[in-house]
């Protein structure tokens, strides 16, 4: 296969999720307004609130440097490119021959990294407070995500996500054990990642409980538009990694029309399920003290480790 | 799904909630997850009794789900209500440190089960793997815990994880032996609920460490 079929399809790929990321974050807060009996946000506010960042200026600490405008551009590049080593609704990555698993995570370590050393860039308290507390769940979920992803790695035969995704596929869904466990556990990491309520509150004003916006607490105009943008595409990047993994009933075999419209229906079915579990999830919950987030955190790799132990010993 | 893959999963489902009940402070949930526990054992049994048609089975899995998952749960409730103590404040380890020594004992329970005969492949390696796991968990939880609450579900825990081996292991215990676990276990918790009380009259506290200063 030349090179160019699958970059063309990549860039398609991650056009779409992109389009969609901004609706997903819509969804939930509209479900979540609705749990409370408040009418909340309209389902497009994600979209009026970028473009109308978009066409700001972005204001800059003149004490910033280049690391300071590097942040949120690899932040969203690393997250653009992570979608093109995921299968959505095609059972197979556009570039899975670039790499699987251990590239996924890098990138996203990397985006998180640039991210982490942008908001310590302008020396403000707040920002250097929002990338430790980011950094500190981080390490602690990133194994986990690591255990849970190996898990299914070991079962389908392979590191590489569009053939793991192919194999679930030919399996059907599995109810064995160490899935479930492992499934349990990238559900936490989801949560954990997304900024979501028991670890994070992504709807905050009070810096003092902020993780993630602590740390763009700075930025503003285009800048936070791509922080926020990279953030939507993330966290439907995880949540397609879990559907995909977990429940992949219906995903289209191979590049044709019909099946691939219903995958595509199917796809969208599966991640608002897994959105209204997320809602469920912020509804129910208070949000932990950040003391006892690493204990959450702590019970994610434990499941995805036990998961392994299930699936191994 | 065949009925060995639903006791993997049962016995699977048993472990974690073994897990959560040592990564856990207040004493309502760590009960809730007792009673889940033994249901779960309960269920297992009944799968084990229907597939290999052993009828004495399904009365075991009766009377554990009947007396471990409603009666003492029922119980130490009210206990706890009584008492009015509703956490664990100081473990001696703290909460992460505890689950991460938890994981290293599921390694040691499902290594030491390949040991057995039995327990070597199958689904009776991961039914005795899981419960190996247990049984070190649940003596874990003893020994790491304060309150006298905790510790009594501790010592139900390994009592569990025993009836599990023996599940997993053997074709199961015969009834009258199953009957006189079960009534052994009813009155060790109620002498154990009314010692909890004692303690607390005693202390105000239900911190069994005190005990040390009785000495003479």
């Amino acid at each position: 296969m030349t090179l160019a079929l699958p970059f063309g399809l990549g860039v398609l790929q991650a056009a779409v999720l992109l389009a969609l990321a901004p609706l997903l974050r819509g969804v939930v807060k509209k479900m979540k307004a609705a749990f409370q009996n408040r009418q909340g946000p309209p389902l497009l506010q994600g979209y009026y609130d970028l473009a109308k960042l978009v066409r700001k200026e972005p204001v800059r600490s003149e004490v910033a440097s280049w690391v300071f405008v590097a942040g949120p551009r690899v932040y969203f590049a690393t997250a653009v490119a992570a979608t093109m080593l995921v299968p959505v609704a095609l059972a197979g990555a556009p570039l899975e021959e670039a790499g699987g698993i251990l590239v996924l995570v890098g990138l996203l370590a990397l985006g998180r990294f640039a991210l982490a050393a942008a908001a310590l860039d302008t020396g403000s308290p707040f920002g250097g407070m929002g990338s430790s507390r980011e950094m500190t769940v981080a390490a602690l979920a990133e194994p986990a995500l690591m255990l849970g992803l190996f898990t299914v790695a070991l079962w389908g035969g392979s590191l590489n996500l569009g053939e793991l995704v192919r194999t679930t596929a030919e399996r059907g869904l599995s109810l064995h054990p160490s899935n479930l466990l492992a499934a349990a556990a990238l559900f936490i990491v989801l949560i954990a990642e997304a900024g979501r309520v028991p670890v994070d509150n992504p709807a905050t004003h009070l810096e003092l409980t902020m993780i993630h916006e602590a740390m763009v607490l700075e930025y503003s105009g285009a800048d936070l538009a791509l922080v926020e943008w990279a953030s939507a595409l993330k966290e439907l990047l995880f949540m397609t990694v879990l559907v995909n993994l977990f429940l992949p009933l219906g995903l289209a075999l191979g590049p044709s029309a019909v099946p691939l419209v219903i995958a595509s229906g199917l796809y969208l079915a599966k991640v608002f399920l897994l959105a209204v579990a997320v809602t469920l999830v912020e509804v129910t919950n208070a949000k932990l003290r950040l003391f006892r987030v690493p204990e959450l955190m702590a019970a994610s790799l434990g499941l995805g480790f036990l998961a392994l132990a299930i699936r191994f010993l | 799904m065949t009925s060995q893959d639903l006791v993997i999963l049962f016995a699977a489902g048993m472990l974690v909630t073994a897990y959560l009940m040592v990564g856990q402070k207040a004493l309502f949930t760590t009960i809730r997850l007792y009673a889940v526990q033994s249901v779960l054992l309960g269920a297992v049994a009944i799968v084990m009794g229907v597939a290999d048609h052993r009828p004495h089975l399904l009365a075991g899995a009766v009377l554990t789900i009947a007396l471990k998952g409603v009666l003492i749960p029922w119980f130490l409730m009210r206990v706890i209500d009584r008492i009015g103590i509703h956490r664990e404040i100081e473990p001696f380890l703290n909460v992460p440190s505890s689950l991460l020594i938890c994981l290293g004992l599921t390694v040691v329970g499902y290594r030491v089960s390949t040991g057995l005969a039995e327990g070597a492949r199958g689904p009776a390696h991961h039914v005795i793997g899981a419960s190996l796991s247990m049984l070190l968990m649940g003596l874990f939880l003893m020994v790491t815990r304060r309150k006298a609450v905790t510790q009594i579900l501790a010592l139900l825990t390994v009592e569990n994880a025993v009836f599990l081996v023996a599940l997993g292991a053997t074709s199961g215990m015969p009834l009258v032996v199953e009957l006189g676990i079960s009534f052994d276990v009813i009155v060790a918790v109620l002498v154990l609920g009314i010692l909890v009380h004692r303690i607390v009259d005693r202390f105000e506290s239900m911190d069994v460490s005190r005990l040390s200063k009785l000495k003479g």
